[in-house]
This record gives C-alpha cells, sequence and structure tokens, in this order.
C-alpha cells in the first residue's frame, strides 16, 4: 500500500466534541474520508452534508413489485389458469385478494430494502472490515482523513481534542 | 403576537357563512317534504360531524397527555379551542333529541310509535319493538345529554387546567399531574360513551341493520377531520402571522396523523365491508348493498378521496413537510369524511323517509318524487343519493359556525402555553 | 447540541452510566458460563420441549383422533393456542414499531427482547396449523408452488391461506428487523472478543464498522421497516381474526374482530413481555436498563389495552342484544352462562378486571404485583381463545349434535411443550445476544440518563 493511501485518524471520546470537530474540519474544508461512532449520532449527517438515504425509494418499487405479483397472480389464477367459484363469489373477488396483496406487499418491500442496504453498505457475512481501533463500536468516535502525509490533520486533531492520533 | 384577536374581515366572512349556512337551511325548509327530511337530514348529519370533531380534539389532548407526548404543545390551544364546539353541538344534538320526542321529524324509523305496537299486526315491527328499550326518545335525549355533558366536564376541566397552568409556576408541576389523573379517567370514558352514542345518531337511521365496528369506524372519520381541520387552522394562523414557533417538523407530524390515520380508517372501513361481503348475510349486506347499487359514485368516491389521495400524497416523507401539499389533502380529506358521514346517514334516512310516505301520498308532491325515485333506483334525488348545493351551502354554514366559536375561544387565551412542562421540548422539537 | 427534555420526564437510564459502562452490562451476559438458575431453567425447558416433541410424534403417528375433537367441536387446544402464540408475538413488533414511530424512548430497554419474543412466539404458534390439519407430511400444500398435480392452487379466497402469508410474513420480517437491529451489536461484542469467537461474531455482525454512512441508511431502513411492520402486526392478528368472523357462526361473525383481536394480541403480548422482562432483569442484573419507569409505561399499555378489550368484549355483548337475533342472543348467553362459563368468567375476570388495579400508580410500580397479574393476563388471554373458539362451536345451530369438549394428555402435552421451545430458546438467546439493544441505549444516554436528567442529575445544560 503507497503511502498516499494511508489513514489518518483522531479518536474522540464524546459526540459533542466530535461534532464540533466535524464542524470545524468542513470548515477547514478537509475531505473527511469517513466517522465512526458506536451508536449513530444525532445530527451528525447534515454536518457531514450526506445526501438523504434513497433506501426507502427502493422500499416503494419493491412495493410495487409485490403488489402487482400478488394482484394480478391471483387474478390470473382464478380468472384464466383455474377459475373456480368458492362460496357464491365471483371469480375476480377482489376484497378477497386484499389481504395476501398487502401481505406481499411489505414482504417484498422489506426483504428488498434489507437486501439492498447490506448490498449498498457492503456488508454481509463473512466480510471482514478493517477496523481503525476495536473501541470505536464501544464508547469511541473517530473522524479519519486519507493521506496522513498532510501535516495540518494532527495540528487538526489536536486542536479539536481528540485523546489520541493513530494512522494505519 | 402570543394573543388571538378576532375581528374585523375574518369575523364578518365567518358571520356570511352562517348567514349562507341559515339561509340554505331555510331554503330547504321551504322546498321541503312535509316532514322536512332534507332539513333535518342535514342538520343532523352536519351537527354529528362536527360534535365529532370537537369529541375527538377533547379525546386527543387526554391522549396526548396520558403518552407524555411533548411535541404539541406550543398549539394545544388550538385543540382547546376546537374542544369547546362541544357546547354548541351539545344544543344541537339536543333539538334532534327534542325533534326525536315530539315528531318534530322522522328521521329514525324506531321512533315511529305505530311499528312497536303488538296489536298493530299490520306494521308490527318485532326487531325495532326488541330494541325499543334502546332505541328510544328517552334514551336519544338523555344519553345525548348526559355523554357530551360529560364530554363537555371533561374538556372544560383539561381547558380551564391549562390556561390555570399559565399563571402558576410550580416545579413540581402539579396543575399538569391533575390534568393527567382528567385526562386518564377521561379516555375510557370516551371510549365507551362514544360507542353508545354514535349507535344512537349514526348507527340506528340504518335501524335494523348492526355492525359492531361501526362506532370506531364513525370516530376514526371523525378524528381525521379534526387532524385535517387542525392542518388547515394552523397553516391559516401562521398565515396570519400567529404562531411563528410552530414550524414544518410540527406539520409533519401533524401529517404523519393525517396520514397514518387515513390508512387507519380504511383499515376499519375495510374490515367491516370485507367481513360482511363475505359472510353475506342479507340483513347485513342490504347495508352495502343500498350503497353500492344507488349511491356508487359516493360509495367509490369514499374509498378514493379517503384513502388513496392521503396515502400517495402524503407517502413521501417531504410531502409532509410542505404545508401546500400537506393543506391541500387536508381540505380534501376533510370534504371527503364529510361525505362519508353523508353516506353513513343518507341511505337510511332516505329508506325511512319512503316507509312513513307509503306511495308518497302523506308526502305531498316532493313525496311523490321521492317515492318515484324509490322505484327507479337509478334516479337522482337532490340531498338524497348526492350532496347537493343546499348541503354544500349548510356544510359552509356549519363551518362557518364552528370557526367562529373556535375562534372566540382561541382568542380568550394566549397562544402558546406558559408552564407547561413539554413547553421547552415542543419549542426545539425537531424531527 | 443541547438537549431538551421536559423537566418532568423520568430517567429511562439510571446508575449514571457511561458508553463504557454499557457496553461492560449489555455485553457480559454473553461472555460468561451461565449461572446455575439459568442451567436449571434451561434444562427443565428442554425437558418440556422434549416431551412436547414427542407428543406432536405421538399426534401424527397415531393420528389426529388422539386427540378429543369430535365433530362439533373441530377447533380445540390446538387454534386456542395457535392464536394464543401469535398474540404473544406482536408485542415485539409493536414495541419496536410503533413505539419508534411514536418516538417513546422508553422502549429501547425492552425492544430487543420483545422481538426475540415475537420470533419464538410465532414459531411456537406455526406448529399448530402445521399439525392440527392431520397430515402433516404434506402441509406444504398450504404453499402456491409449481406442482405436477396440474395447475391445482390453494384458495385465495380463503381466510387460512391468508393466514399462511400473513404469518410468514409477519415471521420473515420480524426476523429481517431484529436481525438489523442486532447487526451494530454483535460488532460490539466482536470487538471485545478474541479467537474464534471473534470469528463467529463477525460473521454475525457482517462487517459492522459503524460508518457514519451506514449509520445513516441503518437508521433510515430501521424507519421504513417500522413504518411496514405497523400495519404489518396489525394485518396479522386481523387476519386470523378474520378466520373466525368470516364465517356465519354466530360469535364469531362479528366485524369487531379485527381491531379487538389486535388490541388483545398487544395486551397480551405485553403480558409476556412483562413476565420474561422482570425475570430476564433480575437474573441479569438490568435494573439500571429496565427501570421501574419501563415496567409502568408498560402497565400503562396493559391498563390501556384491557381495558380496550373490555370495551370490545361489552359491545360485542351488547349489539348481541341489539341484534334482536336469536341465534347470535344465544351464542353469547350461552358463553356467559352455558358450560363453559367458568372460562367466560376467567377471561372477563383476568383480563378486564384485574388489570384495573393499575389505575393506582403504587401498584403500576410494584414489580411482584405486577409479575402476578402479568401471569394472570396471560392466563385470561388464553381463556378468551378458548372461549372464542371451543366454547361458540360447542352449542352450534343443531342442538343435536351439542357437545363437550376436554383435551386429552397429547394436547396438552404439545402444548407444555410449546412452552418449552419459546423458553429454551429464549434461554439462548440470552447467552448469544446483548438482551438489550446497545447501541440505542447509547443513543439515548444524554436524553434519559440519570446523570442527565431527572432530580439525580449532575449534568447540567447550559444552554
Amino acid at each position: 500500500m503507497s503511502k498516499e493511501n494511508k489513514i489518518i485518524y483522531g479518536i474522540y471520546g464524546d459526540e459533542e466534541v466530535l461534532l464540533s470537530a466535524v464542524k470545524e474540519a468542513r470548515e477547514r474544508h478537509y475531505d473527511i474520508q469517513d466517522v465512526y461512532s458506536p451508536f449513530p449520532v444525532h445530527g451528525l449527517d447534515p454536518l457531514l452534508g450526506l445526501a438523504e438515504s434513497r433506501l426507502h425509494i427502493a422500499g416503494f418499487v419493491f412495493g410495487a413489485i409485490g403488489t402487482l405479483t400478488a394482484f394480478l397472480g391471483m387474478t390470473w389464477i382464478f380468472t384464466k389458469d383455474w377459475p373456480i367459484i368458492f362460496g357464491g363469489k365471483p371469480y375476480w373477488s377482489v376484497p378477497a385478494f386484499i389481504p395476501i396483496t398487502f401481505e406481499l406487499t411489505v414482504l417484498f418491500a422489506s426483504i428488498g430494502m434489507v437486501v439492498s442496504f447490506y448490498v449498498v453498505s457492503g456488508l454481509g457475512p463473512g466480510v471482514k472490515s478493517k477496523l481503525l481501533d476495536r473501541r470505536l463500536t464501544d464508547d469511541k468516535f473517530c473522524i479519519s482523513f486519507e493521506n496522513s502525509e498532510n501535516s495540518d490533520y494532527e495540528e487538526f486533531f489536536r486542536s479539536t481534542g481528540a485523546e489520541e492520533v493513530g494512522v494505519a | 403576537m402570543n394573543h388571538f384577536e378576532f375581528k374585523g374581515s375574518l369575523k364578518t366572512v365567518l358571520l356570511a357563512g352562517i348567514l349562507i349556512g341559515v339561509l340554505c337551511l331555510g331554503w330547504t325548509w321551504m322546498i321541503d317534504d312535509h316532514n322536512h327530511t332534507r332539513f333535518w337530514s342535514n342538520f343532523l348529519h352536519n351537527s354529528v360531524f362536527f360534535t365529532g370533531i370537537s369529541f375527538t380534539a377533547a379525546f386527543f389532548i387526554a391522549v396526548c397527555i396520558t403518552a407524555y407526548a411533548g411535541w404539541h404543545t406550543i398549539f394545544k390551544r388550538v385543540w382547546e379551542a376546537i374542544s369547546a364546539f362541544l357546547m354548541p353541538g351539545i344544543l344541537l344534538m339536543a333539538i334532534i333529541g327534542l325533534g326525536v320526542y315530539f315528531h318534530w321529524h322522522h328521521l329514525y324509523h324506531w321512533s315511529d310509535t305505530a311499528i312497536l305496537d303488538p296489536s298493530n299486526t299490520a306494521d308490527f315491527d318485532k326487531v325495532l319493538y326488541g330494541k325499543s328499550s334502546f332505541l328510544n326518545k328517552n334514551w336519544y335525549l338523555g344519553g345525548t345529554i348526559i355523554i357530551v355533558g360529560l364530554w363537555i366536564f371533561f374538556a372544560n376541566k383539561l381547558r380551564l387546567l391549562s390556561v390555570l397552568e399559565d399563571n402558576f409556576e410550580d416545579s413540581h408541576f402539579s396543575t399538569h399531574r391533575t390534568m393527567r389523573k382528567y385526562a386518564a379517567i377521561f379516555l375510557p370514558i370516551a371510549g365507551f360513551s362514544s360507542a353508545a352514542i354514535i349507535w344512537q345518531w349514526v348507527m340506528s337511521v340504518d335501524s335494523h341493520w348492526y355492525s359492531t365496528l361501526f362506532a370506531w369506524y364513525a370516530t376514526a372519520s371523525w378524528f381525521v377531520s379534526m387532524i385535517a381541520l387542525t392542518i388547515l387552522i394552523l397553516i391559516y394562523l401562521k398565515g396570519k402571522g400567529y404562531f411563528h414557533q410552530v414550524k414544518r417538523d410540527h406539520i409533519h407530524d401533524l401529517g404523519k396523523f393525517l396520514f397514518a390515520f387515513s390508512v387507519f380508517w380504511t383499515y376499519l372501513w375495510f374490515s367491516q365491508f370485507m367481513l360482511i361481503w363475505y359472510g353475506n348475510v342479507g340483513e347485513e349486506t342490504i347495508y352495502f348493498k343500498t350503497r353500492y347499487d344507488h349511491y356508487p359514485v359516493l360509495f367509490f368516491a369514499n374509498i378514493f378521496i379517503n384513502f388513496a389521495i392521503p396515502f400517495l400524497v402524503l407517502m413521501r416523507n417531504d410531502a409532509k413537510y410542505k404545508f401546500g401539499s400537506v393543506g391541500i389533502v387536508a381540505i380534501i380529506v376533510l370534504l371527503g369524511h364529510w361525505m362519508d358521514f353523508f353516506l353513513m346517514l343518507k341511505p337510511g334516512i332516505y329508506e325511512t323517509a319512503m316507509h312513513a310516505a307509503p306511495a308518497g301520498e302523506a308526502m305531498g308532491e316532493h313525496g311523490h318524487e321521492v317515492a318515484h325515485a324509490a322505484e327507479h333506483v337509478s334516479n337522482f334525488v337532490s340531498g338524497f343519493t348526492m350532496p347537493g348545493l343546499l348541503e354544500l351551502g349548510t356544510f359552509l354554514g356549519f363551518l362557518a359556525f364552528f370557526l367562529f366559536v373556535f375562534f372566540t375561544f382561541l382568542s380568550k387565551a394566549p397562544l402558546t402555553p406558559k408552564n407547561d412542562p413539554y413547553l421547552d421540548e415542543s419549542l426545539h422539537h425537531h424531527v | 447540541m443541547s438537549v431538551h427534555v421536559s423537566p418532568i420526564r423520568e430517567p429511562l437510564v439510571t446508575g449514571h452510566k457511561t458508553y463504557h459502562q454499557i457496553t461492560e452490562d449489555l455485553v457480559s451476559p454473553t461472555e460468561k458460563m451461565p449461572n446455575l438458575s439459568w442451567v436449571i431453567g434451561f434444562i427443565i425447558s428442554l425437558t418440556l420441549l422434549t416431551f412436547g416433541l414427542f407428543c406432536i410424534f405421538w399426534t401424527i403417528w397415531v393420528g389426529i383422533g388422539t386427540w378429543d375433537l369430535n365433530r362439533t367441536i373441530g377447533w380445540g387446544w390446538d387454534i386456542t393456542n395457535f392464536v394464543w402464540w401469535i398474540g404473544i408475538g406482536h408485542a415485539g413488533t409493536l414495541i419496536s414499531a410503533i413505539l419508534l414511530l411514536f418516538r417513546q424512548k422508553w422502549r429501547t430497554g425492552v425492544n430487543r427482547a420483545a422481538e426475540a419474543m415475537t420470533i419464538f412466539a410465532v414459531i411456537c404458534a406455526a406448529i399448530f396449523p402445521g399439525i392440527h390439519v392431520g397430515r402433516a407430511w404434506v402441509v406444504f400444500y398450504f404453499f402456491p408452488y409449481p406442482n405436477t398435480r396440474g395447475p391445482i392452487w390453494p384458495n385465495f379466497n380463503s381466510p387460512l391461506l391468508w393466514d399462511v402469508f400473513a404469518i410468514s410474513t409477519y415471521f420473515t420480517v420480524s426476523l429481517l428487523f431484529w436481525y438489523t437491529g442486532l447487526v451494530p451489536d454483535f460488532a460490539t461484542v466482536r470487538d471485545r472478543a478474541k479467537g474464534l469467537r471473534n470469528k463467529i461474531y463477525n460473521t454475525l455482525s457482517f462487517g459492522w464498522k459503524g460508518s457514519a454512512k451506514h449509520w445513516q441508511r441503518w437508521e433510515s431502513l430501521s424507519l421504513v421497516l417500522a413504518g411496514l411492520a405497523t400495519p404489518l402486526v396489525l394485518s396479522v392478528h386481523t387476519i386470523v381474526s378474520f378466520d373466525f368472523a368470516t364465517s356465519v357462526i354466530p360469535g364469531w361473525h362479528t366485524t369487531i374482530f379485527p381491531p379487538y383481536f389486535v388490541a388483545g394480541a398487544i395486551f397480551s403480548g405485553f403480558a409476556m413481555v412483562l413476565t420474561l422482562m422482570l425475570v430476564t432483569r433480575k437474573v441479569l442484573n438490568l435494573e439500571d436498563y429496565i427501570t421501574i419507569e419501563h415496567i409502568e409505561s408498560m402497565n400503562k399499555v396493559i391498563l390501556l389495552t384491557g381495558t380496550i378489550v373490555g370495551i370490545a368484549y361489552l359491545t360485542e355483548l351488547f349489539i348481541a342484544w341489539y341484534s334482536q337475533y336469536p341465534y347470535e342472543q344465544f351464542a353469547f348467553f350461552n358463553r356467559a352462562v352455558g358450560p363453559y362459563w367458568w372460562s367466560y368468567f376467567g377471561m372477563m375476570f383476568c383480563n378486564v378486571i384485574t388489570p384495573q388495579l393499575f389505575w393506582k400508580k403504587s401498584w403500576r410500580r410494584n414489580i411482584t404485583l405486577t409479575f402476578f397479574l402479568s401471569i394472570l393476563i396471560n392466563i385470561g388471554m388464553w381463556f378468551e381463545r378458548f372461549v372464542i373458539i371451543a366454547t361458540t362451536l360447542a352449542r352450534d345451530y343443531l342442538p343435536s349434535s351439542w357437545s363437550y369438549y376436554s383435551p386429552t394428555w397429547v394436547e396438552i402435552g404439545i402444548f407444555v411443550g410449546t412452552i418449552g421451545i419459546f423458553f429454551t430458546l429464549y434461554l439462548l438467546f440470552t447467552r448469544v445476544a446483548p438482551v438489550v439493544a446497545i447501541a440505542e441505549i447509547k443513543a439515548i444516554l444524554k436524553s434519559s440518563g440519570d446523570q442527565y436528567v431527572g432530580k439525580n442529575a449532575t449534568h447540567h445544560d447550559e444552554h
């Protein structure tokens, strides 16, 4: 790994210190590689300028596929493939199709979204992530920058209250 | 601007609205049959609708207090003022009740004494005779006064305590704790009593028909209307420069309620419809058969307006933030639920009007028209099979009356409460 | 960032916890050897489970005739247990999803365990439709799939098939929801573990590292899943109620069934959550995370849903009279004073009357009373399903075939066995996964920790 691809990171002990550090980094126009935290920090996303997640759009699309699959499927089965009269109801008994249509909508949307989430995030069974510090899932917060050549970063970490600075 | 001033053009507009309503009611009375069925049914329809909205506001205040909700605190005075309409509401419903008592109208088939006499074999109605210990004039009038009276008691209590809290700083929030007691006691009372009174007011217009879900369904309809009205009122008041602390986050939450409870209403609608459709018992399906056959436009419009529109428009998160989209949906849904009550009430009343006037003879000239319409069911009878202009005018009149009462009460206390334990949370509400 | 919390709110995390202490407290049960009470509990559960499996085997081997069902009463303990378990399986999703949407912060203390409970309860429930059909080896006929029997499809108009879809969807979505919540916590466990444990938890945690973008997506996913799970949880018991209400049997065919079943399900689910959590918090020393406030909030939900259920009971009773339909009237007369009057009485007593004790604040906060009442409610809700199913069937339209039903040892054994399955799975769960959601507790610490809010607060907001 070349030196340019190295990562420099600072570890913080509290999310409020982290938030002010992120704010500072944004003001200095630093290119933050990533921020790690043991829990979702409220107010971090707008500071980092993260675009809103589009997962819900995926959910809508998958849900719509589920709706159509269920409703058109039952319509085809009970009007074309094997029409049977049940309980004196018409072949195409819409009210009776609603429950299954609803269930499949939810099922498709949920599975679709969860799978999209893991695929897009690059997470899954067997994925080995390079961890900067083991305490980042416990009680520490971290900002990382690419390219440790820049000596400003060390000064930035020290001035924003980082407890430790490391290179990986 | 922490104090709403009710004056000037708003007052004029509302008074004009009330005048329109009175004129429409008067006009309806003039052209009506001799029982004045259209007049009384419009009166009942709007009274039930607005009294119910007012009730659900009081109920929701109690729910919020009990559930430790804090987001709504800065505009809770709006709900308090909405619940003030219970006082005119009890009068309006008592007029209907007195009408049952003195046979001013013939909205309820069970109020017909001829069918309850076992010796009168031609007209005797065994089912209604069996129900007569509940469906009778005393229960109707007495139930209305006792139940709405109870609602008024609790709504007033919560309002008074809320206003009292403004001038009473106390680190233990004892006023709020007292409110909590009243709110908690109100909840089960509201649950039982609203069902009991809806059976009387609304369900019994189809006097043979019954559905255990009906009261919950009607309450859900009221609730959605109440949320829609709250949104519209807040948007209006913000436009006038009041409630500047009410931010898009609060509207967003109201939008979520509008969305969620529209879906909940649909759930109840579907449950009731599907079970009756599936069971296929004639005594039950007649309710939906009448509406499906004779009111097809309203029947489908009901679902489209009250489910499809809020569902599709408000599904997106940003739509719930925009005053424009939330406001338009609120208008549509408010009208939609008014129409839903039209559909709950009018077919049964129309049916009763038929019975009251065999072959239309007793009803004079208009009676012929009504009876004729019964023979040819596809016929259009304005005011019965479809809301006519007079119905819309009456609605406007009642709405203006409602708003007049609302603004009067809103102006009586500061808009933003003080010393409410949740005030700070509500001011900094951020989703 | 200032935190605005009403001064009237009680803290939800006590003991002045730091983030590290939270990790320590919540992960350590998975790292230690189980104590004696766990081992004894596990052995008992496993014994019950084994006996239950034997009874299921016996049913399949001897045939369904080994149950005491008869021509009139075709559904007995089997479907009663099925509905009971499904009902219990409602609290998890309710706590996670609906309370998330309503921003009730106290959910974080109990949501993880409640979701686990949901999944185990649904597993227990799913056993019953599988075996009560008699020929359990062709149970896959339930599902629409390409087959060599010609284009033969299951009946999509049947509420029983809706049930198959509803329960399998509910199970899948609950599992996804639960697991997605567990992923960050598994990462926490992983980062404290070494060797093989580290490898196992790395696989379980999907390589989670807590990146900001991942958290953002994770929160968005949780919110949308909650939005989907909320109507789903309503739909499941609604569809279970359709099994009964679409028929024309008096006492079953009533439109209030859907919301009333849902309220009952939430009611019984919360009762079971309370039963379990009261024990869990004691055994795993979680009193700082599942506080008296949590218990009181849950008792309020119990009181609320118990009263809703009571309103529904009385509505049914009243409308049965109001209908002036003699069969409907008889069905309810029979429920209250017929041969099964004791189960109707048990239902009314346990579900409507006893929860009213929770009007008193000090009783809502009394752990012994809460535990006792939660068990009573579990029993009462079982009675409710028994009343609806067996009592109604025992007196049908044809008086010559009226009969009485009581279970055989096999039916009782299967029920006891499902309790064994449930507790075995739950006990295993407490060993391998954090019982309280670590990340979510950390996220509410600053707004609900007792060093920040409440009367013992030491940090004061300067804003």
